[in-house]
């Protein structure tokens, strides 16, 4: 995918920095993790530290010293995840100001506006978001109102100039109901030639994993193949593989650094809870051969148990690993897909961090739903029912 | 006579008992033949559970000032035996804490120099030391065990210094001295049977603190005591000592106590009210004075003066600038910990001053504003970059120092750059690759890095966002600036004792006019950093945190 600031290769996984930072480190850092594509939140930024700040500074990249890919939301998720007060009406999203209360209208044509200001090189439509868990016509409305949002999101980003450096992304949204998804996905389908690529939005709220593939698998099989789809809100090891078969290229989630500050630390065995005094005098590094700073410095469990939670810089050390574990196993999945072996990566990656645990059902329906068995000459691997994230491990706290 | 040859520490020139001295710090490691050299007076990184606050391992080696570490052993001993000692490996601590053998020496101390926390007695056979779970006790013999195993560069002995509350009466100073030399001389007869051959004993370094408390008295009967001729009892087992003094290289000044002391003695207590849950450290509150200064000085004399000036000095949790300019210059001091600067750092402080005073100090050119006057007339050592007036301020943290973007530009500017990874961030030198593609990415025309190429510096709006957002890389950036600005003082220092004594006492008066010393600033930072704190940090957070800062005194900002 090539963009204003360089090419990166997908699929590909996109660390968030929520308020200009990849929490506790510095943009050189985040560079040399292999990362090239980071993701900003509109809302925020737009509160703290305000467009006109990121005007002055020459935008976003320079404000944050971040030199390669970035992309921002909306900030229509937050309006309705952060607010209770928020309402959507045609105009747009009605919230109250988090600094004075006063009421306060965030439209398409405004939030592309502050996007632009912060120059990401990828802005996201003002979406109308429900809950993945809300049922009626509620969800129905909202999938109208995000198409008519979109064509003027469209208008205003066209007029603007600024789409020949920043590229607007459609939000497919329908919640989990296959006729309105697949009603969204015409509507936005139509209009190819005047977006860059397309979001599946509405997911990623505590639905059933299995109706969470499906809508996936939905969406990909129809999105047109030239144009890049990401998944908002994937983060779990097994999700990401799972969308990459269904033919999705782009995800990013706060799980890998959210988790890190917890002292979970992600291996390709499973989630590695560092508090846990099993670690105390463990010598070990958090997983052999990992090319990340932590492990390669030979950085010991015990050490890193001992100050997890407690010392920003075991944060900063667990962070710089878990962000390098989510980009390899994308890379990984770069390599098998280009040498034709994309089904084995697949096959190992869950016999080794879900071999013992046993693999979730969703996954391996998801999977056979591409052409890959999972179960294929593994008649000793128990299959769970469920959601089977591999959780009973992670955070204690 | 032998015992003497393992000094770590070469004067420029003969020392004056008291005064301004340079010199060099060497260490040279068993059985390699890595030799550390280190110009003095040099800088010595406090660090917190083992680490240096904020910094990962990348930016800990980053930081190329970073070369001494003080390491308080204390927050080890939750468990038994603490971890470090199962590091298996010549150098254990180095191996365990992630210090590289080839640039950082590392001094090992039991307890923070930096927490002036009250605690229980000690006794006549163990220290009250602080850890997780609380107040644990570590004996000499346990000490020694430790040291033994971990093999740090150097140690400083245990010494019985009360934290308890002062005054302390001449009953417990003379229970001091007793108890320090008692326990240096156990540290100095370290198991026989594993250090029986010589060669290994003198590569021991071992620092001691100067017992007495604030008693001039009690201060000059401990240094005699060293250099008294050992009891014979203790002669074979002390051999080839013939004095404790002899077995002893750097002679340690912890100053917290002594300010806590002078306080309650001149009736002026330090204000220790609201500590915040303890995420403010007593000596936070810790201010100097010309003659706060002056008492110190004569304190740290008393315990000198019959010692031997060929020794290293060492002065720990010294609370400004000026305080270290006055004991180099009344005293002489080789090696100093640089925690005031770090914890400016947890405080949202960019250091922004230098010694000598730079002549252009007042006339600014540029954007890049010098840090504000007081209404004493005299000039922030820094800037709160909490503060709203950094909102549109995007030039670089320090005024007195260059960036090095602007540095490598510019040909003409006598100004010194700030070599942190603020101020002079470098793309780096490699990426990680993730699959074979990865490369034509990072090679294509498009990219706008190259590697190790200069970036631009961070900026003081974008530290005072990451502040106010309570994000926790504004304290990764500041604590590498501070430590470095810090650093670029004691050059500065270096620089100017090398003009002789005379010019040195000038530019020390010069200093004391030009910068404020009652750091105002840093009580305004205080109290904007628990605003944010309270205010970002309330509910679940706040309470862990609260949690957490009673069972520790590491610096976890922000979880």
């Amino acid at each position: 995918m090539r963009l204003a600031h360089g090419v990166t290769m997908l699929p590909t996984f996109m660390p968030v920095a929520t308020q200009a930072a990849i929490k506790g480190l510095t943009p050189q850092q985040v560079e040399a993790l292999g990362v090239n594509l980071i993701l900003n939140n509109t809302y925020h930024l737009n509160l703290r530290p305000g467009i006109q700040v990121l005007k002055e500074a020459g935008g976003a990249h320079k404000f944050q010293g971040w030199n390669h890919n970035l992309l921002t939301d909306s900030g229509g998720f937050q309006l309705v995840s952060l607010s209770k007060f928020t309402k959507i009406t045609e105009e747009g999203a009605l919230f109250a100001s988090p600094f004075d209360g006063k009421p306060t209208m965030l439209t398409p044509e405004e939030s592309i506006s502050i996007q632009h200001a912060i120059g990401a090189d990828i802005v996201m439509q003002l979406d109308d978001v429900v809950s993945s868990l809300t049922v009626g016509p509620r969800v129905e409305e909202a999938m109208w109102r995000t198409i008519r949002w979109l064509d003027r999101c469209i208008e205003f980003h066209q007029k603007s100039g600024r789409d020949d450096v920043q590229n607007l992304f459609a939000i497919v949204q329908g919640g989990l109901d296959p006729e309105l998804r697949d009603k969204c996905l015409d509507e936005m389908i139509a209009r190819r030639d005047r977006v860059a690529g397309y979001a599946i939005g509405g997911l990623s709220g505590g639905e059933e994993k299995d109706i969470f593939w499906r809508v996936i698998k939905q969406c990909a099989d129809k999105l047109p193949e030239d144009r890049p789809r990401y998944s908002m809100g994937i983060g779990f090891a097994e999700d990401l593989l799972v969308c990459v078969a269904l033919g999705v290229d782009m995800a990013d989630c706060v799980f890998p650094t959210r988790t890190a500050r917890f002292g979970v630390a992600l291996t390709p065995t499973g989630p590695l809870n560092l508090r846990l005094s099993k670690h105390a005098a463990d010598m070990r590094p958090i997983e052999e051969g990992c090319p990340c700073p932590t492990c390669a410095s030979g950085t010991a469990r015990a050490i890193l148990h001992h100050n997890a939670t407690l010392e920003t810089a075991t944060a900063h050390a667990i962070t710089q690993h878990n962000l390098v574990f989510q980009a390899r196993i994308m890379g990984g999945a770069r390599d098998a897909i280009i040498n034709g072996t994309f089904p084995d990566y697949l096959k190992n990656f869950f016999a080794n961090y879900f071999g013992d645990a046993g693999y979730p059902e969703w996954c391996v329906n998801a999977l056979r739903s591409v052409g890959v068995d999972l179960l294929e000459g593994r008649s000793d691997v128990k299959v769970i029912s469920g959601d089977g994230a591999k959780w009973e491990y992670s955070d204690a706290a | 006579m032998a015992a003497r040859s393992h000094s770590l520490f070469t004067p420029s020139s003969p020392p004056p008992k008291f005064g301004p001295r340079t010199g060099t710090l060497t260490i040279r490691r068993d059985g390699e033949e890595v030799l550390h050299k280190t110009e003095t007076p040099a800088l010595l990184t406090a660090t917190s559970r083992g680490l240096v606050p904020h910094l990962s391992r990348d930016h800990v080696h980053r930081t190329r000032v970073i070369r001494h570490i003080q390491l308080p052993f204390e927050s080890f001993i939750d468990r038994n035996p603490p971890v470090p000692t199962l590091v298996d490996g010549p150098h254990p601590l180095h191996t365990f804490l992630g210090y590289s053998f080839d640039s950082h020496i590392l001094t090992m101390t039991l307890r923070d120099p930096s927490d002036g926390r009250k605690m229980p007695p000690n006794g006549n056979d163990f220290v009250a030391a602080h850890c997780t779970r609380g107040v644990r006790k570590v004996t000499t013999s346990s000490w020694n065990t430790f040291v033994e195993k971990c093999k740090p560069d150097i140690v400083v002995a245990l010494s019985d210094t009360p934290f308890t509350l002062p005054p302390h009466s001449q009953k417990r100073l003379t229970k001091s001295i007793e108890r320090s030399i008692a326990w240096i001389t156990s540290l100095l007869k370290v198991p026989a049977a594993a250090h029986s051959d010589t060669a290994h004993r003198q590569s021991r370094h071992v620092f001691l603190h100067m017992a007495g408390g604030i008693s001039p008295e009690a201060r000059a009967e401990f240094a005699e005591r060293l250099t008294d001729p050992v009891d014979h009892r203790d002669a074979d087992a002390l051999a080839p000592y013939n004095t404790l003094d002899d077995g002893i290289s750097g002679y340690v000044f912890d100053l917290l106590p002594l300010r806590a002391a002078l306080a309650v003695e001149s009736r002026k207590p330090i204000d220790e009210g609201d500590l915040a849950g303890g995420l403010v450290r007593v000596s936070d509150r810790h201010r100097s004075s010309p003659d706060s200064s002056s008492r110190l000085a004569e304190l740290l004399q008393c315990s000198l003066q019959v010692l031997p000036e060929e020794k290293l000095r060492v002065l720990n949790s010294p609370v400004s600038p000026h305080e270290v300019l006055r004991l180099v210059r009344n005293v002489g001091v080789d090696l100093l910990d640089s925690f005031w600067a770090q914890r400016a750092a947890d405080m949202g402080i960019a250091l922004d001053f230098r010694f000598p005073v730079p002549d252009d100090l007042e006339s600014s050119h540029t954007a890049c504003k010098p840090p504000r006057k007081r209404v004493n007339g005299k000039s922030n050592l820094g800037h709160n970059l909490f503060n709203s007036s950094y909102v549109h301020d995007h030039t670089r943290l320090a005024s007195s120092f260059l960036d090095g973007l602007t540095a490598d530009k510019s040909e003409v500017n006598g100004r010194p750059v700030c070599d942190c990874e603020a101020c002079s961030p470098r793309a780096p030198s490699s990426r990680i690759l993730h699959s074979a593609v990865d490369v034509h990415a990072w090679q294509d025309s498009s990219c706008p890095t190259s590697p190790n190429a200069l970036q631009p510096p961070m900026t003081r709006s974008y530290v005072h966002h990451l502040l106010h957002t309570h994000e926790m890389s504004a304290h990764a950036l500041l604590a590498m600036h501070n430590v470095t600005v810090f650093s670029a003082f004691l050059d500065g220092i270096r620089a100017t004792i090398a003009r002789g004594p005379e010019e040195f006492a000038r530019e020390v008066g010069r200093f004391e006019e030009v910068y404020d010393e009652e750091l105002v600033l840093w009580s305004e930072a205080e109290g904007m950093w628990l605003q944010v704190e309270r205010a970002r940090g309330k509910g679940r957070l706040a309470r862990e945190k609260e949690k957490q800062v009673e069972s520790t005194i590491g610096t976890a900002v922000d979880q």
